[in-house]
């Protein structure tokens, strides 16, 4: 059973350490779309505002919006890192995060050390790591590199060996940010099928992307974000 | 934006209603701050796992490895134990123990203290990934220094045996001592983790205000060569935290005045924390 709710919810990012008040300000809120006002003497940049969206069993939304329009905070308030300035959210159900996979990497370790950490800190028993440690391992065809540290991986070895570890295991609520693409061709192909897998057992998938065709042909609903507020709402009707 | 402010643009937050999430740390949010203390503070197996990779990766690529924690350590003992014995003009032999235990638990407390401005500083890329308890942070910085401080300890088996140090029954007195320093550590931590994250000063004060603690600690020197004017250093925190943790190491009952203090302090300490734990969890994600 998967559940995400917010109503009415509102995003005030505080921006420390911003000295000029003025021009640069105004430019800044003209080029990026989010609000910055000045009222409490910190600039605070509304990042979101008056968002409602409910979400069941079966949902799957694409979130639309230029730069800057909120898409990642919004993605972030859904899966709870980002606390509401005001309005509520609930949610039910465990919630995978593959907005940045690589974000948490011990660049210091190795590649196996990773798979080990990211569970425990995921909140998984060492029987659950264990269980889940040769799919990743495999999936992620690095073979022997899995003995050295990250460090010394290309960004196409980090990235595969994040997703694998962020993609092995089912969770009711998925959310993403861009439809992944990562490593070379035939890791791609492994990877779409991964990602299509974990989505078609998701109950709810939400997914940020500036592609309306991903919108059309993954999602049932749409919204699209400008200035921090949705301005559209749709309802799709199911791909052929 | 103030701080009272902040702390009202939090209180509207937490009045949002979340539902728990299974499973896992990954529940920062939901639920009460009591409850987001206990989840991080019950899965030891993660702070303690984090805190050993902190040690294992720091000195992966030495040869001698985190022996070099006890073997630093040992040559600033070794060196500083003689010369302060000359210029205090007193016996080594009482002099040696008392000093390698106060440097060693001084650089503990000094550490775990000093790091504690950047619990959540340096936890950013995880309170970006999901939303996990905060204690978590707090309980990693203090087992990374708890494993260090194990590693500095060997070394007075040594000094206490070339010394002669008797052990006595008081020796059980540092389960309790170690208990106080622990809820000690963690509260501020937290607390000085929070206000760091926020306004970025706070580690400036903290590391000054450590460097002035040293000297009025009796780490060096010996709490009876204080003149009676004097004494009313002894009453610091790090004073009592420190006398509760050699006392006993030494042989002794610690006065009963460090219990006090210690025990006051506590009480002041855990109250702030639990406060900035209520008003804080849920925006230091925004400040980091």
């Amino acid at each position: 059973m998967a559940l995400l709710d917010l109503v009415n919810v509102r995003v005030d990012f505080p921006v420390y350490g911003t000295h000029s008040h003025s021009l640069k300000q105004t430019l800044a809120a003209a080029a990026t779309g989010g609000r910055i006002g000045t009222d409490t003497g910190v600039a605070v940049v509304q990042a979101l505002r008056d968002i409602t969206i409910t979400l069941k069993d079966g949902d799957r939304l694409g979130i639309v919006g230029h730069n800057g329009s909120g898409k990642s905070t919004l993605l972030r308030v859904l899966t709870g890192v980002y606390p509401p300035t005001a309005g509520i959210r609930r949610s039910e159900g465990s919630i995978s995060s593959l907005i940045d996979p690589a974000l948490g990497i011990e660049a210091d370790a190795t590649g196996k050390e990773n798979i080990y950490l990211r569970g425990l800190v995921m909140g998984w028993s060492r029987a659950r790591v264990k269980s889940v440690f040769d799919d990743v391992c495999q999936f992620s065809g690095l073979g022997d590199y899995l003995g050295l540290p990250v460090r010394t991986y290309s960004t196409g070895m980090l990235m595969r060996l994040a997703f694998s570890i962020a993609t092995c295991i089912r969770c009711d609520i998925i959310v993403m940010d861009e439809w992944l693409s990562v490593g070379d061709a035939e890791f791609q192909a492994n990877a779409e099928n991964r990602l299509k897998r974990i989505v078609s057992e998701a109950g709810i998938l939400v997914v940020a992307t500036h592609s309306w065709g991903l919108v059309q042909r993954e999602c049932n609903k749409a919204v699209e974000l400008s200035h921090g507020s949705i301005v559209r709402f749709e309802n799709l009707p199911p791909s052929v | 934006m103030t701080f009272s402010t902040n702390a009202t643009a939090d209180a509207t937050a937490s009045r949002s209603r979340h539902l728990v999430q299974p499973g896992g740390v990954a529940s920062a949010g939901c639920g009460t701050a009591w409850d987001d203390w206990f989840t991080g503070t019950r899965h030891a197996e993660i702070w303690l796992s984090l805190a050993w990779y902190d040690v294992l990766l720091r000195y992966r690529r030495s040869l001698l490895g985190p022996v070099w924690l006890t073997l630093s350590m040992g040559a600033l003992i070794m060196g500083m134990g003689p010369l302060y014995a000359t210029l205090f003009n007193v016996q080594l032999s009482q002099f040696f123990p008392h000093l390698t235990l106060g440097i060693i638990f001084w650089s503990y407390l000094a550490g775990v203290v000093g790091e504690g401005c950047s619990t959540f500083i340096s936890a950013a890329s995880y309170l970006k990934q999901a939303p996990y308890s905060r204690s978590v942070f707090s309980w990693r910085i203090i087992a990374r220094h708890t494993i260090y401080l194990l590693h500095h300890l060997v070394l007075f088996i040594p000094v206490a045996a070339w010394a002669r140090v008797t052990p006595s029954p008081n020796i059980l007195l540092i389960l309790p001592a170690v208990a106080i320093v622990l809820i000690n550590v963690h509260a501020l931590t937290l607390t000085l983790g929070f206000l760091s994250a926020r306004f970025r000063d706070v580690p400036q004060i903290v590391s000054s205000a450590l460097q002035l603690a040293m000297f009025l600690t009796p780490v060096f020197w010996l709490p009876d060569a204080l003149p009676t004017r004097a004494r009313f250093v002894l009453y610091n925190p790090f004073a009592a935290w420190l006398e509760l943790l050699r006392a006993p190491l030494l042989g002794h009952a610690p006065a009963w005045i460090h219990w006090q203090t210690a025990a006051i302090i506590s009480v002041i300490n855990v109250a702030i924390a639990i406060l900035m734990y209520q008003r804080c969890r849920h925006r230091v994600v925004y400040w980091v």
